[in-house]
């Protein structure tokens, strides 16, 4: 059974429908890449997961449950948290505080539990320790990006939802950025990726999904993506070649 | 003239403290759910006249009133955000204004309609009217309103930047759909917001009810008060909104004494003419560049 089996996935806003029926599976232990040009429907579809749109139709099964029609926040307790496009860091509280908010899933967890986590997670990530008291806006795009993972992570979710994590960030923040995604693989996290850089995607992915206008290109794994005349033509070669 | 100066002090610092309290209530809607609540001097009017009618009408003991007329004001905090707030959560802010400025007519006028248009009096917190202190005469019912104003700052403060509710609170505020996708239930975080807001507006009203008239229409100037307090103070900002309330009170009552009595409510009003001039953003500066 697939950790993630989306079919025939459609959603619309008021302007019209954007997914046309998606099918899309996530293996548990796995990076899948979501690539596609701009407005292809990637972030729709993170959205759609995670319970954020409000016209959704078809089937959305993780770890054998639906998510169809429930709310964000009985998506993130089902063990799916989403890091969004933008980072969407609390602008107006702490690196600490920030972080302790992504544990909010789990209202059981005690205070004590809760502190040694936020501590754990902030060894993971040596820049935030030193910004632990520094209000969100204050950090940069490269901290943001980090803060939003941490934040994530805090959910201890068995599927992070990635939105564009590179986008904005300098090339070598960008490198430290896919590290980090590689990691929380290595230490059991499955993670369906958004990317528009499919060079950086491609190369933690062990397999990738081309969306075209609400619709899958093709899909496959990565050499295969790569070499994919059809891919170069419609997106990649558009931005990479 | 002088020798009254510290009786006046005194007197507006109480004063203020009622305007400060509205206005707490006032900053807390905007800041956990970008509401500005122009019913907000509503909530003070029913406040007092709940405890007008449960004290007279039922004949409860006076601290029961007092406590059930705030408590009772939650629940109405919590009905109002169902019926004015909820169901244009996902309009503009605009459309909530005018929602909360059709409340403020309404609330008014449904008392009128009950009760009649005769103000009515309350007596003070304790049946000893006051002390002498050096030259002040220490008034109890505004030593109390001072004490419990206090008491809700500090309540306020620890709740927002001590516990675990109050970042859910200042996040839900922040990014009401990152919030939900962290998984707090942002509708209970507005409710719990509206609750509390109804509770700071209700304090104001059933203690400013032995000092002045229970009226109708005393809702809209407090209200009015309570708004140019908060924009004195720096918009959305929760000392400058408590500073604010207590400048307006000091101007007024100052005012009133030096200057012309029957323009007592127009100092207050002057002094966030001049605030507006001088410095624009108030005296602490706006939320908004607080988060740049």
């Amino acid at each position: 059974m697939s950790l993630l089996a989306i079919e025939g996935l459609h959603a619309r806003y008021n302007a019209g429908e954007v997914l046309h029926g998606l099918d899309i599976t996530v293996e548990e232990g796995e990076i899948v890449a979501l690539l596609g040009a701009n407005g292809a429907g990637k972030t729709t579809t993170l959205r759609a997961i995670s319970g954020l749109l409000s016209h959704v139709s078809g089937k959305i099964d993780f770890a054998g449950e639906t998510m169809l029609g429930k709310g964000p926040g009985a998506i993130v307790r089902a063990g799916i948290a989403h890091v969004p496009e933008g980072r969407r860091v609390f602008p107006g509280l702490t690196v600490r505080e920030n972080i302790l908010l992504g544990a909010s899933n789990r209202p059981t967890l005690k205070r004590a539990a809760r502190e040694q986590e936020m501590e754990a997670m902030l060894e993971h990530f040596p820049d935030l320790r030193r910004m632990q008291n520094a209000l969100g806006w204050t950090l940069s795009g490269g901290q943001q990006q980090m803060l939003a993972l941490a934040r994530g992570l805090m959910a201890t979710p068995k599927l992070l939802l990635l939105d564009e994590p590179s986008l904005g960030l300098a090339p070598l923040i960008v490198q430290q950025v896919f590290r980090i995604i590689a990691e929380i693989r290595k230490r059991g996290t499955t993670v369906l990726l958004v990317e528009q850089n499919a060079h950086m995607a491609l190369s933690v992915a062990d397999r990738g999904y081309v969306l075209e206008t609400g619709r899958i290109l093709v899909s496959g794994k990565p050499d295969a993506l790569w070499n994919d005349p059809k891919v170069r033509a419609a997106y990649l070669g558009g931005v990479e070649a | 003239m002088l020798a009254i100066l510290p009786q006046l002090i005194y007197t507006g610092l109480g004063i203020g403290a009622i305007y400060a309290l509205c206005s707490l209530g006032f900053v807390l809607l905007i800041r956990a759910a970008n509401v500005v609540n122009f019913a907000q001097g509503q909530f003070s009017m029913l406040g007092a006249y709940i405890m007008l009618v449960l004290l007279v009408g039922v004949g409860v003991p006076y601290w029961a009133a007092f406590l059930l007329a705030v408590i009772l004001m939650a629940g109405f905090g919590v009905v109002f955000a169902g019926a004015v707030y909820w169901p244009l959560r996902h309009r503009s802010q605009l459309a909530v204004i005018i929602s909360t400025i059709g409340a403020s007519i309404l609330l008014p006028n449904v008392v009128l309609a009950t009760y009649g248009p005769s103000p009515a009096t309350v007596p003070g917190l304790f049946a000893n009217p006051g002390f002498m202190v050096g030259p002040i005469f220490v008034d109890t019912q505004y030593l109390s309103v001072m004490v419990i104003t206090v008491a809700m700052v500090v309540l306020q403060y620890v709740i927002f930047e001590k516990t675990l509710l109050g970042k859910k609170l200042q996040a839900t505020s922040q990014d009401k759909e990152m919030a939900s996708m962290l998984g707090i239930s942002v509708a209970a975080m507005v409710l719990i917001t509206f609750a509390y807001s109804a509770i700071l507006g209700a304090l104001a009203g059933v203690l400013v009810a032995p000092i002045l008239f229970v009226s109708v229409g005393m809702g809209g100037t407090l209200a009015l008060k309570a708004f140019a307090a908060n924009i004195i103070g720096g918009y959305g900002n929760i000392p400058g909104a408590i500073l604010g309330g207590l400048i307006i009170g000091l101007a007024e009552t100052l005012g009133a004494a030096y200057i012309s009595t029957p323009y007592k409510d127009a100092f207050g009003f002057l002094i966030l003419l001049l605030v507006l001039l001088v410095r624009p953003r108030g005296l602490f500066g706006e939320l908004i560049a607080e988060k740049a």
